[in-house]
């Protein structure tokens, strides 16, 4: 410790030698050494031992001295300095200092009503703030210490900020006081620990705070209003023994309420389509509203806020109760308290049921209302629902698993807006922030119509994260062709002069979606969470594409690792999944987890077929709805399907070929042949392969008769191709397969023999081979022309 | 410091415990390491196995025999409440990641009852099963619930459907509300136990066991089975590996086995190897870890320590063993508590330094369960959500502020930030000048304070110099003005004598070339006058004479042609 000694005594010579102006100037530096002889400081004084005892006491005496009459200093420096140092030894010295701190608080105190400048005083309130904190786990020192002077210090820093009339409970605040911010906040770090000193306060406090929540113009700054919402929620942990979470409740209840009838007036341009389903509360908003003034309110409402006029005044009085109330859920409380989650999914619904309206409907306007009126609401509309799903997220965050029961409501709700108002990017990114919290917790039990109606906001989160560059292409190169010569002064002459604008135009819509970050930065990180969270299975296809295209032009390391561990799965049929490993291996070949998906140490999930093969059954359902319910529909679906079953069941068509005579495998392999063409070349294979078989197999004697014999059997091996091939697909299915497939059938008779009578002349070959043949070479072609058609 | 405990509880049975602290004790929290010692216990509590459940909070036991749960609170280390059903319950399990916030219940009429702790909401499935529920399970999603029965199934709830106020538009009209999504159906015999891997993602599955030898792992949420392993005897309880490596089962003779899903060694995962899906595993009945002793009994219930290496099991005979999961064998005996031990939780570590930001919220009561009447008694409020449901919670820790946060640096640091050191110091320098007069240093009072009329000579200084480098500037553009025009003029200059040259040296040649002209006509006169001198001395006369005569034809000649050349 000898050094630690050194350092301490170095200390106490500059601070005695050293003239009190100067020691501002090193004061931080001495703080620093204060804070690292903090081992020497906290050591009880009992504990020390040897020679060097005396001198360790003396040099701590002689700093604690020295602090002590700098503090009550004649100069403006001497008492700065002091506050420094005392902040400093105290957190050095822990118990060893705190127990002999009173005059350090006296003097600080001292300070706060001497005309010292406002640093002096913030670190005072500061410095005090951390003593009353630092005691507080030791009930003899706050007996000592906190309870006779915290009283004192509420009043002094009240009378910073504000100024007391004389017989009047509550206080007026001093316009443009610099100490609002920290006197607030230190009252927010002691009000829970000293709840009952400052109980007697609470009326002075709550008028301070309803002056400042309550402000009609912007003379507070955003974080001194946000501090005294938390102040004015954490007023309840003053009430009496046992009441806090009434206390609190009553505030919650009374914040809606306050809501509510702001509301009421600020929406009076709109006949409003909701109800509550809280009886009192219908009750409670029954009465009539005067449509010949200006919107406002006249006397104080529900929380004692002050009569507002104008409608941007109410637009802000309403953002600033809806963040108060989603403050209120994230806001330690004092006790258990019971959340009213089903009045503030209610006003959600109010609130978020009024929408701009599209072209074909919306809102009804109220026409005793202006136009004017009615148009600035529902400019204003965005920011009030972007404040609701602010709310409603605090909500889910705080309820977490318990939100449960209520995501879906507000899954509706945030659709609802969404639909409406998505040109809007303030809505767009609380849209995507409120939809990440909700599916991180009813992500994976999603339906598949959950899913579907969450498509158009995962195709604009893909927008506002890469603008679509086919789109902006496609505009240039119509404007360049179609209006060059009518306007050519509207066209941006730039994209002429240097061909480099237009290679360099992709990195500029990148960087024009930089201009929104915080957009950017929620659609960004929606991505990663929709394909960690939803059933990969129910996004379309399309859908899928699109955000691993998008994923992909990012390059996000976070949404490529979202991809590739939530494949698509692989269908049937449809070959193995191209996934986009390759692009993170690329993009970030060193980092180690990248490393731990490529080259395992524990066995590999591969996403082979087996593990997707599970097809969802709604997809089988559907299909047979489709069968059943339209027959034209269901011949259109068909050949879709079969095509791509016949792909990979090729071989069992061959068997079923082959079980007829030997004499026909040759034209068989043909047939195979051809249809594996087609299936690859996804054209209708060229007339000369019809007319190359059908000589062979064709006799010109028996025309009329061969015809019928075809139209015959030309189903029957169609139908059971069609049952060996899908498996799953049912029995009725197959029957209306064969419908289906009929009226093509007698096509291919009068096809077939139209050709028989061009080419009579050629020798025919045994009967039975054609008749197992015929159908199965002519019928596929000419069914595709139909379709084609 | 770093402890790990567990939660045992006990099937009430004639036997009296030996030791005082034990007597009337259902349920104890036991400290496993570092020393295994009993840390607390809950009184009056009876339960069948799996009708235990632990909450952060709480602890639910369900008593064999009654249709009451118990719910104990750990806060204050006593019994909360009495919870009475219709139903018997016969399983149990929590929902909810860190609060517990949903107690799921499966009945003996083979329904579930789920019961919202925090708001009192409780909601009751059909009977989907036709026997008792034996198990229950809730995945770590939160989301699904697998119940298995005694009627040889499992069935697979949708959490979010079964809860929500508004139904989600799915097309389930045909099936009865609070119905299951999917049923497993491939066990033949009554189902005992069901574990449930830990993954959040897609591809967890889950571990049933039955009395019909097999245990099966299955996909929970495709149906699809992955394998099946056929057991030497009926497996009782079932535990996974933390990391779902394998398995661990218990028998009813008190023998223990592990089930390794990774034995062979391929590159596919086991488990999701299509080959191996189709042919059970015969997992032999020699490989079994046998009890201490033979009157163990049955071991009702299966936990893992937190490293995995540790396996507890709760036996018929009251004790709980530990058995070595590396080696394979039993190891020692944890506790003894007289009475059957039918359910060990295993609780999470307690002392790790990142723990306490963990839970934002706690609940000091249950609210007991009341029947939800806005379901199923008023249909024309089906969607909506009833105005009087509540939430009751204690929140604990204020979000943390966004952005930086210069009060809680100041706060909570050792000693200011520099920033507002800094601050005040530029105040100070600023606003302690006029108080304290005396002793203000120099050198900043002369930047500060300058008087107007020194202000005012150094404005019309800079005015003064301003106009002098106007003048100079002006003086230097004419200047170089001048020299510009001088230097083209020079250049005309040269231009000219340039040309002048060409002209004189033109001349210059053109009378050399006149020079050569005359000389050479000098010649020639020269030579016809000798010639002509000699034809005439020739001819006899006096050439003499005749030069002279030619001289004087050629003087006006030469004349003539001096005229014209220098005409020329």
């Amino acid at each position: 410790m000898a050094h630690l000694l050194i350092s301490l005594r170095a200390v106490n010579h500059r601070l005695t030698s050293l003239p009190v102006q100067q020691l501002p100037a090193i004061a931080a530096s001495l703080a620093g050494s204060i804070s690292g002889c903090g081992e020497l400081l906290s050591t009880p004084q009992s504990q020390k031992s040897g020679k060097t005892d005396s001198d360790h006491s003396v040099q701590v005496h002689k700093l604690v001295t020295r602090i002590t009459s700098l503090i009550q200093d004649r100069t403006l420096e001497g008492r700065w300095a002091a506050v420094v140092l005392i902040k400093a030894l105290v957190e050095a010295g822990q118990w060893e200092i705190l127990r002999g701190i009173e005059p350090f608080v006296r003097g600080l105190m001292s300070i706060l009503n001497k005309p010292d400048p406002t640093s002096t005083k913030t670190m005072a309130v500061i410095t005090l703030t951390r003593l009353f904190h630092l005691t507080y786990q030791y009930p003899t020192l706050v007996r000592e210490i906190t309870t006779p002077s915290l009283p004192g210090f509420i009043t002094s820093t009240l009378n910073l900020i504000s100024v007391k009339p004389a017989s009047d409970p509550t206080r007026r605040l001093k316009p443009n006081s610099p100490f609002l911010e920290v006197v607030l906040r230190a009252y927010l770090e002691l009000i829970a620990r000293h709840p009952t000193i400052f109980r007697p306060f609470t009326a002075q406090i709550h008028s301070v705070l309803q002056a400042i929540v309550g402000s009609n113009s912007a003379l507070y700054s955003q974080p001194v209003v946000d501090i005294s919402e938390q102040l004015f929620i954490a007023l309840h942990h003053c009430a009496p023994k046992n009441t806090g979470g009434e206390e609190w409740k009553n505030a919650c209840r009374m914040t809606i309420t306050s809501i509510h009838a702001t509301a009421d007036h600020v929406l009076r341009a709109v006949v409003e389509q909701w109800e509550s389903a809280d009886p009192s509360l219908r009750q409670q908003l029954g009465h009539a509203i005067d449509y010949g003034r200006e919107v406002g309110t006249h006397g104080t409402d529900a929380l004692g806020l002050a009569e507002w006029q104008g409608l941007d005044t109410g637009v802000d009085r309403l953002l600033v109760l809806l963040r108060m109330l989603s403050t209120f859920l994230k806001t330690a409380t004092a006790t258990t308290v019971s959340i009213p989650v089903g009045s503030i999914l209610d006003l959600t619904a109010r609130l978020m049921s009024v929408t701009i309206p599209s072209d074909g409907g919306g809102v009804q306007a109220n026409s005793s209302i202006s136009r004017t009126e009615r148009e600035h609401l529902l400019a204003e509309l965005p920011c009030i629902h972007a404040a609701c799903m602010r709310l409603l997220r605090t909500l889910v965050n705080t309820l977490e698993t318990a939100a449960l029961p209520i995501a879906q409501t507000i899954l509706e709700q945030t659709l609802w807006v969404f639909r409406a108002e998505k040109f809007n990017k303030k809505i767009r990114s609380s849209v995507y922030d409120l939809i990440h919290v909700l599916i991180s917790h009813i992500g994976p039990s999603m339906t598949k119509k959950n899913v579907s109606s969450l498509t158009d906001i995962i195709r604009t989160s893909c927008t506002d994260i890469l603008p679509q560059d086919t789109e902006t292409s496609i505009r240039d190169s119509s404007d360049v062709k179609g209006k060059s010569k009518a306007n050519s002064n509207a066209i941006n002459a730039d994209s002429f002069l240097s061909p480099n604008l237009k290679q360099g135009r992709q990195s500029a819509s990148v960087a024009s979606s930089t201009k929104f970050p915080k957009l950017a930065r929620a659609a960004s990180t929606l991505l990663p969470a929709i394909l960690t969270n939803l059933p990969t299975e129910y996004l379309a296809p399309p859908l899928r594409a699109e955000i691993d295209r998008t994923i992909i032009m990012t390059s996000s390391k976070e949404a490529m690792y979202a991809s590739v561990l939530n494949p698509f799965p692989a269908a049937r049929g449809r070959g193995a999944n191209i996934g986009i490993v390759p692009f993170l291996a690329r993009s970030y070949a060193s980092e180690i987890d990248v490393e731990a998906l490529i080259r395992p140490r524990m066995p590999v999930l591969m996403t082979t077929n087996a593990i997707g093969q599970y097809v969802p059954a709604d997809d089988d359902e559907e299909q047979e709805e489709e069968v059943t319910v339209d027959p034209v529909s269901a011949s259109q679906t068909l050949p879709e399907t079969t095509r791509f079953l016949q792909q990979s069941t090729t071989p069992n068509l061959q068997d079923l070929v082959d079980s007829g005579s030997g004499a026909a495998k040759k034209a068989t392999t043909t047939t195979t042949t051809s249809l594996n063409k087609r299936t690859y070349t996804e054209e209708p294979p060229p007339q000369p392969t019809l007319s190359s078989i059908t000589p062979e197999t064709n006799s010109g004697e028996v025309h009329v008769k061969k015809a019928r014999v075809e139209s015959a059997v030309s189903t029957a091996p169609v139908i059971s191709t069609t049952t060996v091939q899908a498996n799953s697909v049912k029995d009725d299915t197959s029957m209306l397969d064969a419908g289906a497939w009929s009226s093509p059938g007698t096509v291919v008779v009068e096809q077939s023999s139209t050709i028989t009578h061009v080419q009579a002349a050629q020798p025919s070959m045994e009967e039975d081979d054609s008749d197992d043949e015929m159908p199965t070479l002519n019928i596929e072609p000419d069914t595709d022309e139909e379709y084609d058609e | 410091m770093l402890s790990e405990c567990f939660i045992a509880s006990t099937l009430a049975s004639a036997k009296t415990p030996a030791s005082a602290s034990l007597r009337d004790v259902g349920i104890c929290l036991h400290e496993l390491q570092p020393s295994a010692t009993l840390r607390s216990t809950f009184k009056k509590s009876s339960t069948t196995p799996n009708c235990l459940a632990v909450s952060a909070s709480h602890i639910f036991a369900a008593q064999s025999e009654k249709a009451t749960v118990h719910v104990y609170s750990r806060e204050k280390g006593n019994q909360e409440a009495t919870v009475p059903f219709h139903e018997r319950i016969r399983s149990i399990a929590v929902a909810g990641r860190n609060n517990g916030d949903i107690v799921v219940l499966g009945t003996e009429g083979g329904r579930l009852i789920l019961w919202e702790v925090c708001t009192g909401r409780q909601i009751v499935t059909t009977a989907s099963h036709l026997r008792p529920v034996a198990a229950v399970a809730v995945d770590p999603t939160s989301n699904f619930i697998l119940s298995g029965s005694s009627d040889a199934t499992i069935h697979v709830w949708s959490l979010v459907d079964l809860l929500s106020f508004t139904k989600s538009p799915v097309g389930r009209e045909s099936q009865p509300q609070n119905s299951p999504i999917r049923t497993f159906s491939n066990h033949r015999a009554a189902v005992t136990a069901i574990a449930l891997g830990h993954s959040t993602g897609r591809y967890n599955i889950a571990v049933s066991a039955a009395q019909d030898n097999t245990a099966i792992v299955w996909d929970y949420r495709t149906g699809h089975v992955l394998r099946n392993f056929l057991l030497p005897a009926n497996a009782v309880s079932l535990t996974l590996d933390p990391v779902d490596r394998a398995c661990y089962v218990g028998y009813e003779d008190g023998s223990l086995q592990s089930v390794d899903f990774y034995k062979d060694q391929s590159v596919q995962h086991p488990l999701h190897d299509p080959s191996l899906q189709t042919t059970p595993a015969q997992i032999p009945a020699e490989d079994r870890w046998l009890p201490p002793s033979a009157d163990s009994g049955v071991a009702h219930t299966l936990t893992l320590s937190h490293d995995g290496m540790v396996l507890l099991s709760g036996h018929e005979n009251g004790k709980v063993y530990s058995w070595n999961v590396g080696r394979r064998k039993y190891a020692s005996t944890v506790a003894d508590f007289t009475h059957p031990v039918t359910n060990i939780i295993m609780e999470p570590l307690s002392g790790l330094y990142q723990q306490a930001a963990s839970s934002k919220r706690v609940l000091h009561t249950v609210i007991k369960p009341r029947f939800d009447h806005s379901i199923s008694e008023k249909p024309q409020f089906a969607g909506t959500i009833p105005a009087d449901y509540e939430f009751n919670t204690h929140i604990l820790a204020a979000e943390t502020f966004s952005g930086s946060d210069w009060f809680m640096e100041a706060f909570s640091n050792a000693s200011f930030p520099t920033s507002m050191l800094e601050q005040g110091l530029a105040e100070l320098a600023t606003m302690g000048q006029p108080t304290s007069a005396a002793a203000a240093t120099p050198s900043m009072s002369v930047a500060m304070d300058i008087d107007n009329p020194a202000k005012d000579s150094q404005i019309a200084d800079l005015e003064s110099e301003i106009a002098t480098l106007k003048q100079k500037v002006s003086v230097s553009q004419t200047a170089r003005q001048a020299t510009t025009e001088e230097v083209t003029k020079l250049r005309s200059d040269l231009a000219n004598l340039h040309d002048y040259i060409n002209e004189l040296q033109e001349k210059q040649e053109q009378t050399q070339r006149e020079k050569i002209r005359r000389e050479a006509r000098k010649e020639e006169r020269a030579a016809l006058r000798r010639e002509a001198w000699f034809a005439a001395e020739k001819k006899g006369r006096n050439g003499d004479a005749v030069l002279r005569q030619l001289e004087l034809e050629e003087g006006s000649e030469t004349s003539g042609t001096d005229d014209q050349s220098s005409d020329e």
